[in-house]
């Protein structure tokens, strides 16, 4: 195969140290991270999450958190991170970090963009508060309309309770153990006109979530995953042919291999972090072609809209997809 | 394309801006820009609240701004302060204020939503007014769209199609190395490094190195907001004794949208060596007629897509800087228009 021209795409990189390490609720630790050189961090927005390359139990863990400090802090970056120990090893690497500490992180990214509107429904559930925290902040200080709904298991279990203090009667504590659960009937009930939802906590929450807004208007709904999406269908992967329009390469598909691995294989670089269609990082536009959506990061309307899929994960319905890539 | 407005814009330099009101465009907003008494800068609606007049054609009067024609005047906030003709000033009198910052090399203005800007910073300019590092510039008003203006920058090897004379010779030596790009949520930075090549006479001459002397160089670019951006070339200078070093041009290019067809392109070309005058009077008149050209062409682009629209373009691997740039800038204004 002759040698494309292809460029070598990478994220931004960099060796962090570990300069404040804070317990902020039960099992949930406030990590800060300065650059340990002289880079510079690059500016992000509300919704954007950090890979973080850990050392976990067997070798090198990637894991993605969202950044929960504030945009205007530029030479810092703050995930907030809950032990949790059926995960996979990340959460307890991070967990046993300690001041001074260095590891390489990589991003920032956002697929969870705060989109203008005059007024925001938030509703977070556990550790899902993190992309929260700034959102609030940049919706307040646009002055919109908002509105937080918090529920966690107990309140010592709800991280920032403290900083949200200051936004008074527009936070909605719920605590389990004393209130139940959110009631999202009350919250979500009735469709708003010009309000926009945002929801980022664990899988049944956000399936209620979608559940109830069904009857809003579309595009109302954006929501984050933690983990990968189950998949509904299970039917045997086909083969089929990918055309790299600006590198004007064409590969096949073999059942088994994705699209991103058949890519690179093809010796065009392209960017992936998580694999399992949840990061966004390996967005490709799609040309021509009927993708089979099998990610976590677009909505129902972005996957019909079949304008971009993630490469990592997603296949073609038909023989042949054409790719800006 | 259209514009994003939650972004900080170099809307003059520093210098520009003083005891004098001066008139500026950002994004179809008339801004007038003036200083404090204590020297700070001020970005107002130029457009009095109570007639179609510019406050720019006004006077100051201490921290004041006064039309010359209404004799309406407005305080640094853009609140009316009085009215020639009566005691009591109109309730709710006021024209737009901007946030506005001066980082000592520009005057940015926050065109957006004013409660966000303080949420975001305006890129770090710190380089030009650095020790070691001497800097001569200029300004261009191009009638071309802020985007082509990115387009441009995203990708230098039209330099050597454009500008013989000005380009290096490792652009035209061969097939160029792999290009690298590197990207985040909000900036997109880009890298080749060259084999060893000479470099051009006029580089030569500056850096008092035999012409056919050959050097490893370096080529960066970085989009750090949608109005800044900065590209380097390096030449790293081995086997010459004292001046073996890297020796680096850095060029600074503040763009602000007057519209979505017209740009202020504020260029400064930075390098940390040859600091002498004689050294300017060679690099500037080559920067000044390369950029012009630029320029030039660019309003050409402009003058074609407003009289044919715009068409799909064939794009190349290398265009990968090209795409991000453009991605981010469209999300940006995506997600500022909801929906």
């Amino acid at each position: 195969m002759t040698q494309t021209a292809a460029p070598l795409m990478s994220e931004f990189e960099a060796d962090a140290v570990v300069s404040g390490l804070d317990a902020v609720a039960d099992d949930v630790v406030l990590l800060t991270l300065t650059p340990s050189d002289e880079a510079h961090l690059p500016a992000w927005t509300p919704g954007a999450h950090l890979d973080l390359i850990l050392d976990g139990a067997d070798g090198e863990v990637v894991r993605q958190y969202s950044l929960c400090g504030s945009p205007a802090e530029r030479d810092r970056y703050q995930v907030a991170v809950l032990r949790t120990p059926d995960s996979r090893g990340g959460s307890e690497a991070v967990h046993r970090l300690a001041e001074g500490d260095r590891l390489r992180i990589r991003g920032p990214r956002n697929h969870f963009p705060l989109v203008t509107s005059p007024r925001y429904v938030f509703v977070a559930g556990g550790i899902g508060i993190t992309p929260m925290i700034p959102m609030i902040e940049e919706a307040d200080a646009a002055g919109a309309d908002w509105e937080l709904h918090y529920g966690g298991r107990t309140s010592q279990s709800m991280a920032f309770r403290d900083l949200l203090a200051k936004y008074g009667d527009r936070v909605h504590l719920v605590p389990q153990d004393q209130a139940g659960l959110l009631d999202l009937q009350a919250v979500l009930g009735t469709p708003a006109p010009d309000t926009l939802v945002y929801c980022c906590g664990p899988e049944p929450l956000l399936k209620a979530v979608e559940e109830r807004c069904r009857d809003w208007p579309s595009n109302s709904l954006h929501l984050e995953r933690f983990t990968p999406k189950e998949r509904t269908d299970d039917g045997e992967d086909t083969a089929f042919e990918v055309v790299l329009q600006r590198s004007g390469v064409t590969v096949q598909v073999e059942p088994g291999v994705t699209v991103f691995d058949a890519m690179r294989g093809a010796g065009v670089s392209v960017l992936g972090s998580c694999l399992e269609g949840i990061c966004g990082t390996c967005e490709q536009g799609v040309l021509e072609g009927d993708v089979d959506h099998r990610d976590s990061v677009l909505d129902e309307e972005e996957q019909a809209a079949n304008e971009c899929m993630m490469v990592c994960v997603s296949r073609s319905l038909g023989p042949r997809l054409v790719l800006d890539a | 394309m259209s514009i994003p407005r939650h972004a900080w814009y170099p809307v003059a330099a520093s210098e520009e801006v003083g005891r004098s009101p001066i008139a500026r465009r950002l994004v179809d907003l008339p801004v007038v820009l003036y200083r404090s008494t204590t020297g700070e800068p001020v970005a107002l609606e130029d457009r009095c609240a109570h007639r179609p007049v510019r406050l720019s054609d006004g006077v100051l009067d201490g921290d004041l701004i006064r039309s010359t024609y209404t004799g309406f005047a407005y305080d640094p906030t853009g609140a009316c302060v009085s009215v020639p003709t009566q005691e009591q000033v109109p309730y709710g009198a006021a024209v737009r204020s901007f946030p506005v910052r001066d980082d000592g090399s520009f005057v940015w203005v926050w065109a957006g939503e004013a409660g966000l800007a303080g949420l975001r910073t305006p890129p770090d300019t710190s380089l030009l007014r650095t020790d070691g590092w001497t800097t001569f510039g200029g300004v261009l008003d191009t009638a071309a769209g802020i985007g082509l203006l990115h387009d441009n920058f995203c990708d230098i090897t039209h330099v050597a199609q454009l500008d013989r004379a000005i380009a290096p010779p490792a652009l035209t030596a061969g097939p160029p190395p792999p290009l690298e790009v590197e990207v985040s949520e909000t900036t997109v930075r880009f890298w080749r490094r060259f084999d060893a090549a000479p470099v051009a006479s006029w580089n030569a001459q500056v850096l008092e190195l035999p012409e056919d002397a050959e050097h490893e160089q370096v080529e960066e670019g970085e989009f750090v907001g949608p109005g800044y951006w900065v590209d380097r070339w390096t030449v790293d200078v081995k086997g010459h004794d004292d001046r073996d070093g890297q020796h680096v041009f850095v060029f600074s290019h503040a763009l602000t949208p007057i519209s979505a067809t017209r740009t202020r392109h504020l260029w400064r070309v930075s390098r940390n060596f040859a600091s002498s005058a004689a050294a300017d009077g060679t690099l500037k008149p080559l920067f000044e007629s390369y950029y012009a050209r630029v320029g030039e062409v660019l309003e050409q682009m402009q003058t074609i897509l407003d009289e044919e629209g715009p068409r799909p373009e064939v794009a190349v691997a290398a265009d990968a800087a090209v795409t991000h740039v453009r991605r981010i800038m469209q999300r940006m204004v995506a997600d500022e228009l909801g929906g």
